[in-house]
């Protein structure tokens, strides 16, 4: 299935997503984590504070469904 | 309304400015105006620049700072009100009761700006007022007034009467009860919510019996580039707003960090004996918004709105309004205390606001005093019959009243967690979270030992604004000691550089705005074509090492034994959550303050050589330094740039 | 034509009244714009934006006709007919007819609040 994952910041150097639309689609596998699909494109999750899905908050357990879209945020870095 | 507005300012040589500073004797009740300078305002660009400059060479080295001849400064800086990217902030300034030394913070809202609109860059207040006061600003009329009713009144009911009495467009800030009777961590309040709340500017201002500012600008502040400045702003609004950081932001604001700092091991709990808060779900940004949110709030001129603005109905308490609780508050007063419903925080958080203390050293002392009335160490004698319990909401409101008012071993807090540790006893002093007498922010540095670093180097204490390094403690290893001192270095050139400038450093952090684009907004305002990054950095590191110097010059030296965390941060490791086993030890401290100072061109010994202070133009301050015993024989070759070349890459 | 309020979305930053004092008058100060923001604090804590909403009463009653409508049917001032009387300002129920130096000054939907507003408080409807 495919979801698409958006990410800016420092976050965009691992992602790679469309300069613009900061987003970009992947592969994942049914049931997957997000953690596990984070792993597997090679964004480190540990640069992952947080996700976002409709606007709330969902974490690294988080299992994706096919065609959502999941916002990825770093820490902050304005501290 | 219109006929009455005055035009832009006539005559005013400097563009991007509002061109004139107050000097304010409280004594005499004498207001006098003066031109900006345009070398000063070149030089030290505003904002916090101002601030040091003032008060390095205006404040006798042994005045007491809740004394006549300490300063109180205001000022906000070049990007203040302009319409650039962002430019909200106000910096409050005075020698710290809590540290001893140069004492700043930075407050958003609409009080800089307004200050800029009615054409000022500089207000200095000046000895102590005979009884309360307040200053009526009005464009060009500006009075000491009478402030007798205000005074006693908490800071929103009184911002609330003087907007009543003056009229809805003037701008306060304010201080409440605990400003009037100089708790050392008192804060200013202004626009319902936010606060210059660091470094007890809020006592300083109490000292003096200054209860308030307010101030109304009906004037523009002159624009070099106008149309080239609106063209670069409103691109930068247009291309940020769709950035993926932006829609979390704006939905939760800094409150959202609290669950991931517990994810990460590094958030305060229970005055710090832990970096992890079982209940955390309770008091993050979800229930927050979800609970008690009526509306977003922004900052002037910012299109980020990271305020909340929550109501909250606590059982046998009032109804309140808070803005907040923000992350600071959310761990220092969250977990902190022991708090795990986001209702008791925000409540907590508006006792703070109306009574005017700061909520991260307030936070933070009434944890030490939670985990000292735990072990035995205070007893329900000395609390009036209380308790102060983790997580009461009642004990917390009634120590902060013993605090406010001084009452018994309020008084002790009130002067300060290092004053009250020493009377405390029990060898306290070593779970304090503090250093050089500051709170610390909400972070635990043990799992992060750049942060520990930071909060040890930071010239006005365990704050967290001049360098922040949670994620590159992440990227180059939690455990991880050596090189990152330079990254520190580097933070505190770049961070301290929006406080000076008067703008907020989140949209740099989060939404990629660059630096570059806020030195072109800059040159845009000002007209300085040739004002570059790097001078901007010079001046960063001209401002450390002259509040260094000043932090030396007022309490003696070596530099290096004042920058030591209390022994909790290097002797115990943390024992729960995902931080569990995290340790620092001393040697683990002193590799880092050894790379640290060879950084900064200073001695082993932690005082600046007189190589860096020259190549700064600081010479006299070198000689100073020289006849005090206090310069430092260069410990490595001076670092040819300092801060920039030690860019990570992230960055 | 519209700009359609949201008065729950409003945050208080005031940008769109600091672009439109820009726009229209080359100024920085927020008060020399074309709308308004009423600010409920500390209680219940709201903001509410004020705009044109193109009644016509200010053209109404002018007396010397100096608020007529452009190509697109929206009122404006033009200036050289205006005669400072200050009748409009007068008439205007929602308190955003202005007068800068005397002469009066209205909203004629150059929409650039709404294109500085990014959370939906103001948004231009065609």
């Amino acid at each position: 299935m495919k979801i698409v994952l958006k990410a800016g910041g420092m976050l965009a150097d691992y992602l790679k997503p469309d300069p613009v639309t900061h987003a970009r689609e992947v592969e994942a596998g049914e049931g997957q984590t997000l953690r596990q699909i984070l792993e597997s494109i090679g964004v480190p999750p540990g640069h992952v504070a947080m996700a976002f899905v409709d606007s709330n908050i969902v974490h690294l357990l988080y299992v994706p469904k096919e065609g959502e879209v999941v916002t990825l945020r770093p820490p902050v870095q304005g501290g | 309304m219109g006929d009455a507005l005055a035009t832009q300012r006539e005559g005013t040589m400097l563009k991007g400015f509002g061109g004139s500073s107050l000097r304010v004797n409280l004594r005499t009740g004498q207001v006098q105006r003066r031109p900006l300078d345009p070398a000063f305002a070149r030089a030290w660009l505003g904002g916090r620049g101002y601030v040091c400059k003032v008060l390095y060479d205006e404040v006798p080295r042994d005045a007491d700072p809740l004394g006549p001849l300490n300063r109180l400064v205001v000022s906000p800086g070049v990007m203040s009100g302009n319409f650039g990217p962002t430019g909200s902030k106000c910096c409050f300034g005075a020698v710290s009761p809590l540290t001893g030394a140069h004492g700043d913070s930075t407050v958003g809202g609409h009080f800089g700006p307004e200050l800029k609109f009615a054409g000022y860059d500089l207000i200095v207040f000046e000895e102590i007022a005979q009884g309360p006061v307040y200053l009526f600003v009005d464009d060009d009329r500006v009075e000491l007034r009478d402030a007798s009713k205000y005074w006693g009144k908490g800071t929103i009911e009184a911002e609330e009467m003087l907007k009543h009495d003056l009229g809805e467009d003037f701008e306060i800030a304010a201080i409440g009860p605990a400003g009037e009777s100089m708790v050392t961590f008192a804060c200013i309040g202004h626009d319902f919510g936010r606060q210059a709340g660091r470094c007890g500017v809020g006592a300083v201002m109490g000292s003096k019996r200054l209860k308030a500012i307010a101030v109304r600008g009906t004037r523009s502040v002159p624009i070099h580039d106008l149309p080239g400045l609106k063209e670069l702003t409103m691109g930068v609004i247009k291309r940020t707003s769709t950035h993926p950081n932006m829609a979390p932001w704006q939905k939760f604001g800094t409150a959202m960090f609290v669950g991931w700092s517990n994810e990460h091991g590094v958030y305060p709990t229970h005055n710090f004996q832990t970096t992890y808060f079982e209940p955390y779900a309770g008091i993050d940004g979800q229930p927050l918004v979800d609970k008690l949110l009526v509306s977003n709030k922004a900052c002037s001129g910012c299109w980020m709105n990271c305020g909340k603005y929550a109501r909250v109905t606590l059982p046998e308490k009032p109804t309140i309004h808070v803005e907040g609780p923000e992350y600071e508050t959310g761990s220092l007063c969250g977990g902190n205390c022991g708090f795990d419903k986001i209702e008791e925080v925000a409540y907590v958080n508006w006792v703070c606001d109306q009574t005017g203390i700061d909520t991260m050293s307030g936070g933070g002392f009434v944890a030490f005093g939670m985990e000292c009335y735990e072990k035995g160490f205070i007893t329900r004698e000395q609390l009036e019959g209380h308790e102060l319990r983790w997580g009461s909401v009642d004990d917390f409101e009634h120590f902060v009243d013993m605090i406010v008012h001084r009452r018994g071993i309020g008084d002790w807090f009130a002067r300060g967690i290092v004053y009250a540790a020493g009377q405390i006893g029990h060898d306290s002093i070593r779970f304090t979270a503090q250093v050089k007498g500051q709170g610390m922010s909400g972070y635990d540095g043990r799992g992060a030992p750049a942060m520990l670093l930071s909060y040890m180097t930071a010239d006005i204490g365990a704050h967290h604004n001049r360098s922040w390094t949670i994620t590159m403690d992440e990227d180059l290893g939690k455990a991880v000691i050596k090189g990152k001192a330079k990254v520190v270095v580097y933070l505190q050139h770049i961070r301290p550089f929006f406080d000076v400038v008067s703008c907020c450093r989140l949209f740099w952090g989060e939404v990629d705005v660059t630096v570059e684009e806020h030195i072109e907004a800059i040159r845009l305002m000002t007209g300085w074509s040739d004002f570059t990054l790097e001078e901007a950095m010079r001046l960063s590191d001209r401002l450390w090492n002259l509040n260094r110097a000043h932090f030396l010059e007022r309490n003696g030296g070596p530099g290096r034994k004042h920058d030591y965390p209390p022994a909790r941060f290097y002797e115990e490791a943390v024992p729960s959550g995902p931080g569990k086993g995290a340790r620092l030890t001393m040697e683990d401290l002193d590799v880092m303050l050894d790379e640290y100072y060879a950084a900064r061109g200073w001695s082993r010994d932690g005082n600046p050589s007189r190589e860096i202070l020259e190549d700064l133009g600081l010479p006299e301050t070198a000689t100073r330094l020289e006849t005090l015993d206090l310069l430092g024989p260069l410990m490595a070759p001076l670092p040819e740039v300092r801060g920039e070349r030690y860019k990570p890459k992230a960055f | 034509m519209k700009i359609q309020v949201t008065q729950s979305a409003c945050t208080g930053c005031r940008l769109c009244r600091q672009v439109c004092a820009i726009e229209k008058n080359g100024e920085t100060n927020p008060r020399r714009s074309r709308l308004k923001i009423v600010a409920h604090f500390p209680a219940p804590g709201t903001y509410q934006p004020v705009v044109c909403d193109q009644c016509g009463d200010c053209a109404e009653a002018c007396p010397s006709e100096a608020i007529v409508k452009d190509d697109r049917g929206v009122l404006y001032v033009d200036g050289e007919l205006c005669d400072e009387c200050g009748l409009c300002v007068d008439a205007c129920k929602p308190g955003v007819m202005m007068r800068w130096d005397g002469v009066a000054a209205k909203c004629d939907f150059c929409w650039k609040c709404t294109e500085v507003c990014n959370t939906g408080a103001l948004v231009r409807i065609d």
